[in-house]
């Protein structure tokens, strides 16, 4: 185990915007977990110092000119997303891994229903309830790495 | 203990601004720069900086999917080689000879019209392109194709594919462009039923990758399974490409209106290589009479 450096923080987050920029089409579209936001958390719980709301801000700004919608949607989302995980990051660093899992479904969802009027706005139509499938991918996406924490891979939380 | 002094207490944990400050001032920037974007479009400039700078990243992740594309392109079996070979030359051979019918029919129509002392409508010039992405935005039907502004690319141009019109170009980015598909729901197309030569604007529906025709009396005359081709009004598609097939047709007591629906004829879930249309439009009178427009107007403006 080491303590989690700002190079690990930042690789990781171009590593999962890769990930975003691959070339997803029709059902994977859909499917697709939100990989930069999962990475966010990821680091917020463990690496406050490092992560911030400063840095979701950042990432959610680029994820929208790559994604070329409406500038500011995504750093919107990612901005509040990010406080209510920094705000309640020493309480859930002592969760087990259930409880934590549930609080991150919850912000991956309330991420998706900041950008859901937001994206109406700018043009597009209503979705269905596969929509919000990403979130549940998202959290497959957060308990794989979970896994990683359990086998000892991952940088140590330092708080 | 009672006189511990709450500041220290505090800077124990201080790391920079509170949670509560960051996300107000960075939540303030970000609605900021979307109503920047959305009401000023002033952000089209750092957009295409930032895409130029994202297009490496954007290379490196289509890397191993274009490398598995190339090795199963070299590993394709012998006799399907032979199959599709045999295959695309008669349709070549197909295609010639309807080639050299067209050959014959551009140049009688070209005498015709010299004839009849009329300009060239439009001339055409194509350029092939490659779909790399087909949205990374599930709301809107766009799709990014690898052609951009360093080969020409301009917004407005039409796209088309083997089968009929796929859209239009809407941004520019100096090495990649974003094509909104004729299903999304702020394209509209100028389109004419095949059938009966009835002239109307189709638009998107957003969803289920359909399209529909609005503001049609009930009492039109379209019905399942007519085609619709572009009438080339508008100056941005070439006229007679082919567009949507009606598939549906519904006449509600309770509606002035018909409500058609229509399924696009061009496959941007099938195809890979897309053209982009460069149309240069001959509008002698047309021309002639917009110009001085805006000074008329200022004019009668200013009298009263």
């Amino acid at each position: 185990m080491h303590a989690a450096s700002l190079k690990h923080v930042y690789l990781s987050l171009l590593a999962a915007m890769v990930c975003y920029l691959l070339p997803w089409s029709g059902v994977g579209l859909l499917l697709r977990p939100d990989f930069v936001l999962v990475a966010l958390l990821f680091w917020m719980l463990r690496a406050p110092h490092l992560c911030n709301i400063g840095t979701a801000w950042a990432l959610g700004l680029a994820v929208d000119f790559a994604g070329g919608g409406l500038a500011g949607q995504t750093a919107l989302a990612y901005t509040v997303t990010a406080f209510l995980a920094v705000q309640y990051q020493r309480r859930l660093v002592l969760f087990s891994e259930w409880q934590q899992a549930g609080y991150v479904l919850l912000l991956l969802l309330l991420s998706q229903l900041i950008m859901l009027p937001l994206k109406l706005l700018s043009g597009g139509g209503l979705p269905d309830w596969l929509f919000f499938a990403s979130s549940l991918s998202g959290l497959a996406l957060w308990q794989l790495l979970a896994v990683t924490r359990v086998l000892g891979l991952a940088p140590r939380s330092s708080v | 203990m009672a006189q511990l002094d709450t500041a220290q207490q505090t800077a124990f944990f201080v790391r920079g601004p509170s949670p509560a400050t960051r996300l107000v001032v960075f939540g303030l920037f970000a609605v900021v720069l979307m109503v920047l974007d959305a009401r000023f479009h002033y952000l089209t400039e750092i957009r295409q900086g930032f895409s130029a700078m994202l297009h490496p990243l954007e290379v490196a992740a289509r890397a191993p999917l274009a490398a598995s594309r190339h090795v199963r392109d070299y590993l394709v079996l012998q006799a399907d080689l032979v199959e599709e070979n045999r295959r695309l030359r008669t349709r070549h051979l197909e295609q010639q000879a309807e080639l050299q019918r067209l050959r014959l029919l551009q140049q009688e129509n070209e005498q015709l019209r010299r004839l009849l002392g009329a300009a060239q409508a439009s001339a055409h010039t194509t350029k092939l392109g490659e779909i790399v992405l087909t949205g990374r935005d599930v709301f809107s039907r766009r799709a990014v194709i690898n052609l951009g502004a360093r080969h020409g690319v301009e917004a407005g141009q039409a796209v088309i594919d083997a089968d009929g019109v796929v859209g239009q170009i809407t941004r520019v980015y100096p090495f990649s462009s974003e094509v909104t598909q004729v299903t999304d729901k702020e394209l509209a197309v100028p389109v004419q039923v095949e059938r009966t030569g009835l002239r109307a604007v189709a638009f998107g529906l957003g969803r289920d990758n359909l399209i529909s025709l609005p503001y049609l009396p009930t009492s039109v005359d379209i019905r399942r399974g007519d085609l619709l081709h572009t009438s080339g009004i508008d100056g941005v598609y070439p006229a007679g490409l082919a567009v949507a097939r009606v598939v549906g047709m519904e006449r509600s007591p309770d509606s002035p209106f018909a409500r058609i629906t229509c399924a696009p004829v061009a496959g941007i879930d099938r195809q890979r290589q897309v053209l982009v249309v460069r149309t240069q439009v001959a509008a002698p009178s047309g021309a002639d009479i917009e110009k001085p427009r805006p000074v008329e107007v200022q004019r009668a403006r200013r009298q009263p």
